[in-house]
């Protein structure tokens, strides 16, 4: 046998071994796992419904799979695109976010917007475009550069006012919607950041007073849809074929799930009994399939996901970075918490995905895209001096 | 570590699972020879669900206008008015009744629509192919299906049968799931009963009485037919009848009246009309109840068939009881002349000569004391006299008692039936849904009620009093027929109508081997009102039908050939009869009665003069005019 010489391009290993040492396998397996789960899940989820809607079982899975794909592009995308050059895009997101949204509001009733249950969330444009998922990652980039740019803003009357006036009209542009669980969740995550900037403890305690005043006014006083949906909230029983329908639905699908479930593809509340068992209630689902156990899986596996962008946002090489991640998993952890609480009777039901499990193609997109952004924030964190 | 999982799973299995019953197919109705007398078969109900219909689309606008689009259809298909059909979509029920009874080829076209929301179920419906016919015997069936009335409520379990069930996961829409519980529990469908009826002579019978009762002005008339050796009821049947497809429906004559009456009324106008008389109701049997009299003094031996008696008013304890005859007197006669006088005093003599307690034993044998257990809801109970001397000797020639007619029908079916009281019955089998016999109901013994030999000769002497006696109207050429005529004041605020009678006729035939007793009651007839001007030719009229269709060969004696060359003959000696044996004797002959004063009202009279003149030579159905003047009451109180 002859024996040849390997010759080895030492830069090409340097390169490759440069993308995978610095790529964050934590996050990345962790949110891989979670797509495929999600994609499994949504899909056991949707299939009746599916059938029963379009006709054909897995008319969703392949439109699940599509958005999986193209999101998990832009992440791979956004993982090597250097994220300091995304502050260009920053006052130019915020815009078109905040054009979106009033879109929203000023073409209602045109083809252009599409209205189911009384509610205008959507754009059409060939595709469904949701302005209130998008604004979330336009609000974090313009908040990450804004605070990095200026770190003392937060301490300037004046920025505070304008974040606030800022945080303010967004809020009312979703509320208007309705969408009041988005517009809360959109203010709640330009608050964390506020507060990552320096904000006064003070306005934190103020706005949670702000907020509980606000919420006991437009539940008892007000008297008016958050009324019902408050009340619901405590007692969906109460109102078991109306307001308190899904929520109801749900605990059935809990209860019949119970510790370890009736077993994937067994669900039964999925036949129709919840409206859209893909969607935001899709967590009873899992629940009646694969029981409390399985949910304790997902939840675990988030707090992976949270955890690990934590430690990122905490690593990054700059405050830019540093916001950037902190937004994204400040986002990860309102929603989840959110959707547990709706779904559980321990909040008023809104509308509120679960990351990765709700089939949703705007929501995959912004959260695949904010992961592809903190890939790169670690990357660059973890990046050797001399390569700089 | 799981709050309220087993409560909140408990509640998805209820909402996911359908359990649904599988209805079991009643049981037919069906007559001895199998004819169809009620059968089921299933009607269409439509369905919606009002939250579905109101949901179709994606914005409001696109569901007002499905929702509107289907209001229309659904109105035009169903023949309905869209606001009725509005008010249904507008609900907040989750499912609701559209509409019942819907014809299968509307289902098609509402199928073909392609509609959303409906549902489309087939529950069963009760058929009566004959309308009103054999109604008061049938019954029918309440809003739930169930039998309300009749052989339909009594034979309710054996006809509707076990449903099933079907227990299976739903899904919202509730289609069936692939998978998940799936048990299915097939439905044991309902028993066809067999009846004793046969359909046509009931349909001859019921032809005949309706006929009778036009014929002699009367409020109603009862017929029943039954075979004596097995208690078999071949006809029972009653005027008016109702239709049992829709039984609250009223008479068409009383559909005025009856809009008018109040709910109470109305109910009560209901249960009248589905009364079954010849179980349910009793009446005074008069004379009728003489066969049984003289049955029991022949068995005990106190008397003998050529006995003689004088006829004379009888004091009982503190009475004095005359014939109906008095002041006039039959004089002396022969037992069976004393049948075919209907003379009371002999009627009383023989009770006397039992003495009550064998009298009452007689007939309690013949199971007049107690209900006859006939398979039939609601069987009245017989009225007796007490056990006294008047009560006794008012019975023997039956006053002042009450009885079911079917009770004193098989009491003189046992006379028919060498002694052998038969249980009477309705159903003689049970089949299956393929017409295979499930069971066979034996006909069954109730008691001996007397000898052979005995109802031998009680046999000769209904068959003398329908040749030579005031039965005459029911003979028919060609037949040995035996039989007893009967007329009693119908009781009125406590005592007796003037004017208003039960007249009646109980036949044996043939007598050589008797194969069938029959009565027939005319419920106040007007007019000429006896048993043997009017229920005798009804008889007459049903028993010349009825015994060739039952096979029974005519065998026409000496007598018959004579009568039917209507050759002259001879005006018989009236004078001093009853009004009622005078009619029958006269219509036995083939002549015709006319009577003077025309308004006969009272039921007791004798005839005191005729025309034309005893022995004068006439023609058959010739005119005979009676002259008659009532008679006493029989019961005097003594002074």
């Amino acid at each position: 046998m002859k024996k040849y010489k390997v010759t080895v391009n030492k830069n090409e290993i340097k390169k490759y071994r440069r993308v995978f040492h610095q790529m964050d396998y934590t996050l990345v397996i962790t949110a891989l796992i979670l797509s495929l789960l999600g994609i499994v899940l949504a899909f056991s989820a949707s299939y009746y419904y599916s059938i029963s809607k379009f006709g054909n079982p897995y008319h969703l899975l392949i439109d699940n799979i599509t958005w999986y794909l193209i999101s998990w592009g832009v992440m791979i995308f956004l993982a090597n695109f250097d994220y300091h050059a995304l502050r260009h895009f920053a006052v130019l997101a915020i815009g078109v976010g905040l054009v979106l949204l009033t879109m929203l509001i000023v073409l209602r009733g045109t083809p252009l917007v599409k209205t189911i249950n009384n509610a205008s969330r959507w754009l059409n444009f060939g595709i469904s475009v949701m302005p209130g998922e998008l604004i979330k990652p336009a609000l974090i980039l313009f908040f990450a550069s804004w605070f990095s740019a200026q770190p003392n803003a937060m301490k300037d009357t004046k920025s505070v006012l304008m974040c606030f006036g800022l945080l303010g009209v967004i809020f009312l542009l979703i509320y208007k919607q309705p969408n009041l669980s988005t517009a809360v969740i959109v203010v709640s995550i330009g608050a964390v950041l506020m507060l990552l900037a320096g904000l006064s403890k003070w306005f934190l305690v103020g706005g949670v007073g702000a907020a509980f005043l606000g919420s006991f006014y437009l539940a008892f006083i007000d008297k008016g849809y958050m009324h019902t949906r408050f009340m619901t909230a405590f007692d969906p029983w109460a109102d078991a074929l109306g307001d308190g329908y899904q929520v109801v639905q749900g605990l059935l699908a809990f209860g019949s799930g119970g510790m370890f479930g009736k077993g994937l593809g067994q669900s039964i509340q999925k036949t129709l009994y919840l409206p859209e068992p893909q969607s935001d209630f899709i967590l009873p689902i899992i629940g009646e399939e694969i029981g409390l156990v399985g949910i304790l899986g997902i939840l675990i596996l988030y707090a992976i996901l949270i955890g690990r962008i934590m430690s990122i946002a905490l690593r990054a090489k700059d405050t830019f970075g540093c916001y950037l991640a902190a937004g994204t998993g400040a986002m990860l952890a309102i929603n989840i918490i959110l959707n547990i609480l709706v779904v559980t009777a321990s909040f008023p039901p809104t509308g509120v995905f679960l990351p990765f499990m709700s089939q949703g193609g705007n929501a995959t997109l912004v959260i695949m895209a904010l992961l592809g952004i903190v890939l790169n924030v670690s990357r660059q964190a973890k990046q050797p001096e001399e390569d700089e | 570590m799981i709050v309220k999982g087993e409560e909140y799973a408990l509640k998805a299995v209820k909402q996911q699972t359908s359990d649904s019953i599988v209805t079991a197919d009643r049981g037919t109705i069906v007559d001895r020879n199998l004819n169809e007398l009620a059968i089921s078969a299933t009607a269409n109900t439509v369905w919606v669900r009002p939250s579905v219909i109101r949901s179709q689309g994606d914005d409001l606008q696109e569901q007002q206008a499905n929702m509107v689009y289907e209001i229309k259809q659904l109105a035009e298909i169903l023949d309905m008015e869209e606001a009725d059909v509005e008010s249904v979509v507008m609900s907040d029920s989750q499912l609701l009744k559209l509409k019942k009874s819907v014809e299968d080829d509307v289902v098609a076209e509402l199928r073909e629509a392609k509609l959303a929301g409906l549902e489309i179920t087939d529950e069963p419906k009760r058929y009566y192919p004959n309308g009103a016919f054999l109604s008061q015997v049938l019954g029918s069936l309440n809003d739930d299906g169930d039998g309300l009335n009749g052989l339909e409520l009594y034979y309710n379990s054996t006809l509707s049968g076990i449903d099933g069930r079907w227990i299976t996961n739903k899904d919202n829409k509730r289609n069936s799931l692939a998978y998940g519980v799936d048990k299915y529990y097939d439905a044991q469908d309902g028993y066809t009963i067999q009846t004793t009826i046969d359909q046509t002579i009931q349909k001859i019978v019921t032809q005949k009485i309706t006929a009778a009762v036009e014929k002699c002005n009367a409020d109603r008339a009862m017929c029943m037919i039954m075979d004596p050796k097995t208690g078999d009821i071949l006809a029972m049947a009653q005027t008016p009848e109702y239709d049992p497809n829709n039984p609250r429906q009223p008479l068409e004559a009383d559909a005025e009246l009856f809009e008018e009456m109040s709910s109470q009324d109305q109910v009560a106008y209901w249960n009248k009309l589905w009364r079954n008389f010849c179980i349910s109701d009793v009446y005074e049997p008069g004379s009728t109840f003489k066969l049984i009299t003289t049955s029991l003094a022949l068995e005990y031996g106190v008397t003998y068939l050529n006995d003689t008696f004088y006829c004379k008013s009888v004091e009982v304890a503190d009475y004095t009881l005359h014939c109906w005859y008095y002041p006039n007197s039959h004089g002396q006669e022969h037992l069976y002349e004393a049948v075919e006088n209907s003379c009371n005093p002999v009627m009383i003599e023989l009770s006397k000569r039992m003495g009550s307690d064998r009298f009452y034993a007689g007939i309690q044998n013949f199971g007049l004391t107690e209900k006859t257990g006939v398979d039939f809801p609601g069987e009245g109970n017989n009225i007796l006299q007490p056990k006294n001397q008047v009560g006794l000797a008012t019975m023997s020639y039956g006053q002042g008692i009450a009885v079911t007619p079917v009770s004193l029908v098989s009491a003189i079916s046992s006379i028919a039936n060498k002694g052998y009281l038969m249980k009477p019955r309705l159903v003689k089998a049970l089949l299956d849904s393929d017409g295979n016999v499930v069971e066979e109901f034996e006909p069954e013994i109730k008691s001996r009620t007397i000898s052979e030999q005995t109802a031998k000769e009680v046999l000769g002497i209904m068959e003398k009093v329908v040749s030579e006696g005031g039965g005459g109207a029911a003979k028919v050429l060609g037949y040995r027929i035996g039989g007893k005529t009967g007329t009693a004041n119908k009781p009125e605020n406590g005592g007796y109508s003037d004017t208003d009678v039960f007249a009646s006729f109980m036949g044996v035939a043939p007598i050589e081997d008797p194969q069938l007793v029959i009565l027939v009651i005319i419920d106040t007839p007007r007019g000429v009102l006896y048993g043997s001007s009017t229920a005798a030719p009804c008889a007459h009229d049903i028993l010349e039908e009825v015994l060739p269709y039952m096979g029974i060969q005519p065998n026409y004696s000496d007598a018959d050939y004579k009568a039917m060359k209507k050759g002259k003959l001879t005006v018989p000696n009236l004078v001093g009869k009853s009004g009622e044996s005078a009619v029958g004797i006269l219509s036995g002959m083939g002549l015709r009665a006319t009577f003077t004063p025309e308004n006969l009202t009272a039921a007791n009279v004798t005839i005191i003069d005729q025309f034309p003149k005893p022995g004068t030579q006439t023609v058959s159905d010739s005119l005979i005019t009676l002259y008659y003047e009532i008679s006493e009451d029989i019961i005097e109180e003594e002074e």
